[in-house]
């Protein structure tokens, strides 16, 4: 039985289990199943060899590796496996069948993705992602959710068709679909595939799908999304692109950008998106630099990462569950009201923002520590911009303007207990992992343990004198910009509106030029038929009125002028054929 | 010693029973819509003053990190990151920035709410007790819609 099922990749269970779980009415059952599967799916992951083959197969010719687990692979499956069992408790006290389903066979999808040893293999999975994910926004059931569900499928398939391209390319170049490391990105195999990956790591002109859906899905989806496409794609790409020199940029941008228009966005979970792009950042950038100190903080901050955004997502969920809306503008002073996810929400605001003693503090600074070993200050400076960014947008914001700040007199119920569960769920991995490691073992040693180049994770030390001093001293002093800001009145209020970006592109431009062309084919197509059904009936008139029986020829002065027309149009021909053969 | 003491009166019973309340009083709303908890956890966030007292407390605080600075011998990869205090000025600078730019941006990249034409009511899955919220249209407006 255990061999069983140390030979099964847990992610088919949770894909399994998630469709059959949609056809089942009986709601707690249901639920328990989706809470059981990720269980029985750590279960088995735990059981499993690293680095040996559990599973292949060949079809048409290709050897397909259906289960593969090593170093790399591990933390992220375990990553999306309790990401599933926090999502599961967290739609406890929902009743909705397909996204109970969708939600697991997504998540399952991601964990097969993460475990298989070759491209095609990875490539299904990757279109199952999209496919399965996508209820999670159409589960809001408004119409705007629908529309953004609409523009997210495009974007995901897009990628997938553009993987897909890919790899052809590579099997032509090489006959090889193996996982495989790709250093040339002028071959353009690997350029179709470093563009799929980018557009589901949300690359920069790339992310706006993200802000798009995430802030329109349902509570409950916009938790499930935050757990898995992303870091799929961090983990793509630090499986075939470690050490891919323009990823530095493209990280370090990533994570820069995005500060500046969650400071003046209204939505709080529109917020957090931008906040999404700006984490991945630090790790896109850290697989950039592909040192091993580099590639264990990307991997480390995304495990990170899954549990705090998480925690986060669950907390603007609670609140969008019990007031109906996240927009700051509306909210404030909701610690009256909801104190234990106030508290689970500052514990996600500490912990992304790298507060010692919480979970990025301990990943990452193994990412800035190895963007300075590589001798990159303008990369470093950028990075920590963008950690005094998200103290601002995630670190106070968040929390600020939902539970504290201006009193909005809302008073509603704490959030559901399955709710809370979650969040404190996730608030313990987010301290545990961040603590010092009083006992060997336990703390940030044991995600150290669990990192792909184990020895150097354990030997760097995040808890020196120097780094807690310094990461204090920005956090303090950041935060005082922030109370001085207030006091003196300079803060920019949070106003009502839509904050443009790079996704006015598609949805003004874009989608006027495709309405434009649709009006205007709509006139010009009619306007076209009628010409060429008015010029072909005057063609045939006059043909007619020619050749006819009763035509002009066939009553003409000259008697038998038919014979005589086909008498000259044969010898043309004759003329004619004798010119061409000669 | 008598079996049939009334309710709350034995030792034992009045300590079960006083528990059972002050766990219930924990999770009772009261009138004003405060949650127990929250007096417990942030009560201290309406204490009066409490502004000034995060303004100065969190100034000595980031001033005595910095000061602490001058006495540390700090080994940093660049030698410009040695420098007494960079991570703090470095730090408010940025946040400064950043949040000061939300002017500017703020002017030139909001718009109305309902710009691309898809503004509308909360997910479906919200509390379901929730009351209908008065301040949005009834009828949006979508995108697509004639």
């Amino acid at each position: 039985m255990s061999a069983m099922l140390a030979a099964l990749n847990p992610g088919w269970l949770l894909i399994f289990v998630g469709v059959v779980a949609m056809f089942l009415p009986a709601r707690r059952i249901r639920q328990s199943l989706a809470i059981g599967a990720p269980l029985v799916g750590i279960l088995m992951l735990a059981l499993a060899d690293q680095n040996v083959n559990h599973l292949t197969a060949s079809v048409l010719g290709l050897d397909l590796v259906l289960y593969r687990v090593d170093g790399l692979s591990f933390v992220f499956g375990l990553a999306f496996l309790i990401a599933a069992l926090l999502n599961a408790i967290y739609a406890w006290h929902t009743d909705d069948r397909i996204q109970d389903g969708m939600a697991l066979a997504y998540g399952g999808a991601a964990i097969a993705a993460a475990f298989c040893g070759d491209l095609m293999t990875l490539f299904v999975f990757w279109e199952i992602t999209a496919v399965t994910s996508v209820f999670m926004v159409l589960g809001a059931g408004t119409r705007a959710s629908y529309f953004a569900s609409m523009r997210y499928l495009g974007m995901q398939i897009l990628s997938g068709v553009l993987l897909l391209a890919g790899i052809a390319y590579v099997y032509h170049d090489t006959g090889d679909i193996g996982l495989q490391v790709f250093e040339d990105l002028a071959q353009p195999g690997a350029m179709l595939i470093f563009i799929a990956f980018g557009i589901k790591a949300a690359f920069p002109f790339l992310h706006n799908w993200l802000q798009d859906s995430y802030s329109k899905a349902s509570v409950v989806g916009a938790v499930v999304l935050s757990a898995f496409t992303t870091k799929l794609a961090v983990y793509a790409f630090a499986r075939m692109f470690p050490g891919q020199d323009s990823l530095i940029w493209i990280g370090a941008i990533m994570t820069c950008f995005p500060v500046f228009f969650a400071v003046i966005e209204n939505d709080l979970r529109k917020v957090l998106a931008y906040s999404t792009n700006n984490q991945i950042g630090f790790m896109i950038c850290a697989i950039g630099v592909g040192t091993p100190l580099a590639m264990n903080g990307a991997v480390a901050h995304a495990f990170a990462d899954i549990m705090f955004k998480g925690l986060l997502f669950m907390s603007m969920g609670a609140v969008l569950y019990r007031t109906g809306t996240t927009k700051a503008s509306e909210l404030g002073g909701l610690f009256r009201s909801m104190p234990w996810t106030t508290l689970f929400c500052l514990v996600g605001a500490l912990s992304i923002s790298a507060m010692p003693l919480f979970s990025a503090f301990v990943t990452k600074s193994m990412i800035l520590s190895a963007v300075a070993h590589a001798g990159l200050p303008i990369i470093w400076l950028m990075l920590m911009f963008a950690s005094a960014g998200v103290l601002e947008h995630s670190g106070i914001k968040i929390p600020y303007f939902a539970f504290f700040g201006h009193d909005s007199g809302k008073r509603v119920k704490e959030a559901p207990f399955n709710m809370l569960l979650a969040m404190g769920m996730a608030a313990f991995i987010s301290i545990a992992i961040g603590i010092p490691a009083l006992i060997p073992g336990l703390g940030y040693e044991w995600l150290y343990n669990l990192l792909p180049y184990r020895q150097e994770a354990m030997t760097y030390q995040p808890f020196t004198f120097d780094h807690v001093l310094t990461q204090m001293q920005l956090l303090v002093l950041a935060t005082f910009a922030f109370v001085l800001l207030k006091r003196f009145n300079i803060y920019p209020p949070e106003k009502r509106g839509e904050i443009l970006d790079t996704d006015w592109a598609y949805r003004r431009v874009g989608f006027s030029m495709a309405n434009w062309a649709g009006t205007v084919w709509g006139k010009v197509g009619p306007a076209m038929t009628s010409v060429f059904f008015k010029l072909s009936s005057r063609a045939y008139d006059r043909i007619e009125a020619t050749f006819s029986p009763r035509g002009e020829l066939a009553r003409g002065g000259l008697t038998g002028a038919m014979a005589v027309w086909t008498a000259a149009l044969l010898g043309l021909v004759l003329l004619l054929a004798f010119i061409s053969v000669r | 010693m008598s079996n049939d003491s009334p309710d709350g009166r034995d030792t034992a019973g009045r300590f079960m029973k006083q528990a059972a309340e002050k766990a219930h009083q924990l999770h009772t709303v009261s009138d004003d819509g405060m949650h127990p908890m929250a007096k417990i956890l942030f009560g201290w966030t309406e204490t009066k003053h409490i502004g000034a007292i995060m303004f100065w407390g969190l100034g000595v605080f980031g001033a005595g990190l910095i000061i602490l600075d001058l006495v540390v011998n700090r080994h940093d990869y660049f030698t410009f990151a040695n420098s007494t205090g960079f991570y703090g000025l470095y730090g408010f600078a940025c946040f400064t920035f950043v949040v000061l730019m939300g002017w500017p941006l703020g002017n030139l990249l909001r718009r109305n709410e309902n710009y691309y034409g898809d503004a509308g009511g909360p997910p479906a899955d919200v509390d379901p007790d929730l009351p209908e919220t008065p301040d949005l249209p009834s009828h949006p407006d979508y995108e697509g819609d004639e």
